[in-house]
């Protein structure tokens, strides 16, 4: 049987966290230097979000989280070590203790937070957040009277060769391909009949990805069946696609749509005014902000959204991120975040220093002496 | 330690000293680049952008007397040779003549650049990160010269503030009263009134006249409504321009630096006192210098890079006086003498490219959180170099004399003490950067390059310290560690500009580049060189 005193010594030891801050460092520098040839989005999926990756395209070696996580279990079982409850250690157990809180609210933040982006133009309202990175196809009925009723088909669904049976509707879609970055052109030869709706006169083209993910243009194509002899065939869609493909489903007309993956909010933001200043005689931004209605229930409040002051509202944080130039409206970008460990930072860097504050209190004085007292 | 005490108090006394001289033309305000300067900083601005130099020392003129003589004498003014042109190529592109002066007049270049307009203009459309350095620089002459124009004829000089009908804040110049006919208010009038009586009195060279000018000036600015600006900051400004506080600190430090070395080597001890003294007085005026600038500008010590070079290396003074003052040999005042006489040459390097008090874009602006972060970061980044100068001094001593125990573990008591300090400003200070983006962008981590560089210094100094406790290093590894930690922290502070990702990244040129690497490679030579050189000594005894 294992000796768990002998099994706590070493996963508290402080040799083990030696050695993993030393293999962080290694991820940390080459994650960064990488952000320069990927982006950082790319990297951080890769070296820092990741429980193993791949070196040289074969070789696992443990990522980002696994490495915090072995620190975090090495650091919660340094504390049961006896010879550590001193009063002269005081300072470093409350150190400890600190770190540990912020490892465990960065672990609740990488697990539980969503983010991204909310895109108002001056006069319009949204209420739902578009997500930075997965994409969704809505299947959107117009057939109904006086509503729309949307049908969506989630990222996982869409990957490459897979298949969804979907018996409602009594189709079949196959995923042909997804694209992370495309570009449109027009056909040159007549299409084969296969080829429906805007494939008929344009061919979607992949394109280098770009290495910030959010600049790219992602695609799908498609093909239905199940409809019918004149609808059935190959279909594409892809993001900001102006005249959406329609098509005939059981006598009910609909159109597609692939978009940036939504989730929608108990509340509507309607965007008023948005206002930049900038610096007299210059080019550069000295602030901007967005006059906003918060609309819950139908009763909107008034809201100023600027920079560094964002909007907190039943959990989301709304910050002023950007902004589109248009020709006769401005379009605002709010970023949005739900984050259950934001705290965390807080309570942990206040601990952490006052801990250190009273380590150095007790050590300080003794270190900076020229000679010290045990070589006298 | 009585005359030491005697003579800070005389320090403080002359640095508070508030300047007590009349308003001068060099105070007057002017709008540039989004700020309200001194007519004596814009001046030295423009001088450095086409002269390569803040007066004319030649002919003893200061900036804002070439300045005027150009408005009042602009014929001349566009024959004097006052733009320095170091490239060839650019030279041999405007079809005229190579100099060793590099030394060129308006009168010489304007017609030729009116030649090439077709060339700029398409150097004008090309993104400016494909640009060759030749088609920069000319782009640049040529917006000097265009600029050059524009000061000879009022239209860049913005010395009237708006009326109470604008709302951008813009202000204007007298062209824009005098020949667009742009309507005047009265505050406005009188203003323009003065200035044209102080022009005239100037060319006529009496001084009465120009004096009671001035006052009308000055009169005038204090009548203006709702104005953005304190007379006293803008006198503040010149007169930190004329003093400029960070030579004479730069000197005090060189002087401490030859002092100390005599004192080693003749061993009096009133030596070392003057030479503490000399360390004293550069570090308090080094200081308010920092002061001087937060209170023109009304914001926290550290906003761009040129600011935390001052901050980090006040950061490292202040750690070397505290140093000394618990050792007394000497030591604080080596590592103080030398880092701040590194510092200040790097500070002016960057200071050589313009306007040092800049202003900020958006996300940078006046913020609790980033004025904390920033300043403790700084903190942070001092405290470590700091660390690792003492790391260098264990290194240097157990190779000069190994068998000197207490020394050696008293340095090195020094070293640890100095590490945890500077854990305690890194560590917090990268929390705080955290806090600062979760409360700007919503959210509080994100991997960016500068967030990362700041780990990397918070995880070294971890690394060393749970290394030294586990035994896995010893006193003499340790040491190695924090040495070669000096690399980590040049590269956060430097080096994730290279990358140009993510937020952080600001204004960068290739030199800095050059440097990096080169301070790398000596570190590393330094560090390893000291570390190993003991012990290979000492390796044919044992085999």
């Amino acid at each position: 049987m294992i000796d768990i005193k002998q099994l706590i010594k070493f996963i508290s030891s402080p040799k083990v966290f030696s050695y993993t801050v030393v293999w962080l460092i290694v991820i940390v520098f080459f994650g960064t230097i990488a952000q320069k040839d990927v982006g950082l989005y790319a990297s951080q999926v890769k070296y820092f979000s990741s429980y193993y990756f791949l070196f040289a395209g074969f070789l696992p070696l443990p990522g980002g989280r696994i490495t915090i996580i072995i620190m975090t279990v090495n650091l919660a079982s340094s504390l049961f070590k006896k010879n550590l409850w001193k009063m002269k250690k005081l300072g470093i157990i409350i150190v400890h203790i600190g770190g540990l809180l912020l490892l465990i609210g960065g672990g609740i933040t990488a697990k539980f937070s969503a983010e991204g982006n909310m895109v108002i133009g001056e006069g319009e309202s949204s209420d739902h957040v578009d997500d930075y990175h997965d994409m969704e196809l809505a299947f959107v009925n117009t057939s109904l009277e006086d509503s729309l009723e949307y049908t969506i088909f989630d990222a996982p669904l869409l990957g490459e060769g897979k298949r969804i049976k979907y018996d409602k509707l009594g189709i079949q879609i196959d995923i042909i391909d997804h694209i992370k970055n495309v570009r449109i052109e027009s056909r040159i030869s007549p299409a084969d009949s296969i080829y429906k709706g805007f494939l008929n006169d344009f061919v979607i083209i992949p394109k280098q990805p770009d290495k910030e993910n959010t600049q790219n243009r992602p695609g799908l194509i498609f093909k239905i069946e199940g409809t019918g002899k004149e609808t059935d065939g190959i279909y594409g869609a892809f993001l900001g696609q102006r005249v959406p493909d329609t098509f005939e489903i059981g006598g009910e007309l609909f159109f597609t749509e692939f978009r940036r993956k939504r989730t929608y909010l108990p509340f509507a933001i309607e965007l008023l005014d948005f206002k930049k200043v900038m610096h007299p005689g210059t080019n550069v931004a000295k602030s901007f902000s967005s006059e906003v209605n918060l609309i819950e229930n139908k009763i909107p409040r008034r809201v100023l959204i600027q920079m560094n002051e964002p909007l907190r509202h039943r959990g989301y944080t709304f910050y002023q991120a950007s902004f589109v130039d248009g020709l006769d409206k401005e379009t605002t970008v709010l970023a949005t975040v739900k984050n259950y460990g934001r705290m965390f930072p807080y309570i942990s860097s206040i601990i952490m220093s006052i801990g250190l504050l009273i380590h150095l209190l007790i050590n300080l004085p003794k270190m900076l002496k020229k000679r010290s007292p045990s070589s006298k | 330690m009585n005359l030491l005490t005697k003579y800070l108090f005389y320090l403080l006394i002359f640095t508070s000293v508030q300047v007590t001289y009349g308003f001068e033309i060099e105070d007057i305000p002017v709008q540039d680049e989004g700020r309200i300067k001194p007519l004596d900083t814009f001046a030295r601005n423009h001088l450095l952008a086409f002269y390569g130099k803040r007066s004319l020392k030649d002919l003893d003129l200061t900036a804002t007397d070439w300045l005027m003589n150009l408005i009042l004498d602009p014929h001349n003014g566009r024959k004097q040779k006052i733009f320095n042109v170091r490239n060839p190529d650019v030279i041999a592109s405007l079809l005229m003549e190579w100099t060793t002066e590099h030394k060129y007049s308006f009168n010489d270049i304007a017609p030729m650049l009116t030649g090439q307009s077709a060339m700029l203009a398409s150097i004008d459309q090309k993104p400016s990160k494909d640009r060759t350095v030749f088609e920069k620089q000319l782009l640049e002459l040529s917006r000097n010269i265009l600029r050059f124009e524009e000061i000879s004829y009022l239209k860049a000089l913005k010395l009237i503030p708006p009326g109470n009908d604008n709302s951008s804040g813009e202000w204007m110049s007298p062209y824009d009263f005098i020949l667009t006919g742009l309507p005047m208010n009265q505050y406005q009038e009188k203003l323009l009134g003065s200035l044209q009586a102080y022009l005239s009195g100037r060319l006529a060279k009496e001084e009465h006249t120009m004096q009671k000018a001035l006052l009308d000036y000055e009169n005038a600015l204090m009548s203006f409504p709702n104005k953005e600006f304190e007379i006293d900051t803008l006198r503040k400004e010149t007169w930190m321009n004329k003093v400029n506080l960070f030579y004479i600190s730069l000197g005090c430090y060189i002087m401490a630096f030859i002092i100390l070395a005599l004192s080693w080597m003749t061993q009096p001890l009133w030596l070392s006192r003057i030479s503490i003294a000399f360390l004293i007085s550069g570090t308090v005026l080094h200081g308010y210098g920092i002061i001087l600038r937060m209170l023109i500008m009304g914001r926290p010590p550290v906003s761009t890079l040129y600011e935390s070079i001052i901050f980090v290396s006040f950061i490292i003074m202040i750690f070397s006086l505290i140093l000394e003052y618990f050792r007394r040999d000497g030591l604080g005042i080596f590592i103080g003498a030398i880092t701040g006489s590194i510092f200040h040459y790097i500070g002016f390097s960057y200071a050589s490219d313009g306007d040092t008090l800049g202003m900020l874009v958006a996300v940078l602006n006046s913020n609790f959180w980033l004025a904390t972060h920033v300043t403790t970061i700084t903190m942070g980044y001092g405290a470590s170099l700091m660390a690792g100068c003492v790391a260098h001094l264990y290194l240097l001593q157990s190779l000069r004399n190994p068998h000197d125990e207490p020394r050696l573990k008293s340095i090195f008591n020094n070293l640890y003490g100095i590490t945890l300090v500077a854990l305690f400003f890194t560590l917090f200070g990268t929390i705080l950067g955290g806090i600062w983006a979760d409360q700007s962008w919503g959210r509080f981590w994100g991997w960016d390059p500068k967030e990362n560089g700041a780990l990397l210094i918070v995880l070294c100094q971890l690394m060393m310290i749970h290394m030294r406790l586990s035994g896995i290093a010893k006193r003499a590894e340790f040491a190695l560690g924090m040495g070669l930690n000096n690399i980590t922290v040049a590269l956060a502070w430097f080096g994730v500009n290279l990358l140009q990702v993510g937020l952080h990244s600001y204004g960068f040129d290739d030199g800095v580049a050059r440097n990096l690497f080169i301070f790398i490679a000596v570190e590393l030579v330094i560090c390893f060189g000291l570390y190993f050189w003991p012990r290979l000594k000492t390796k044919p005894k044992v085999t």
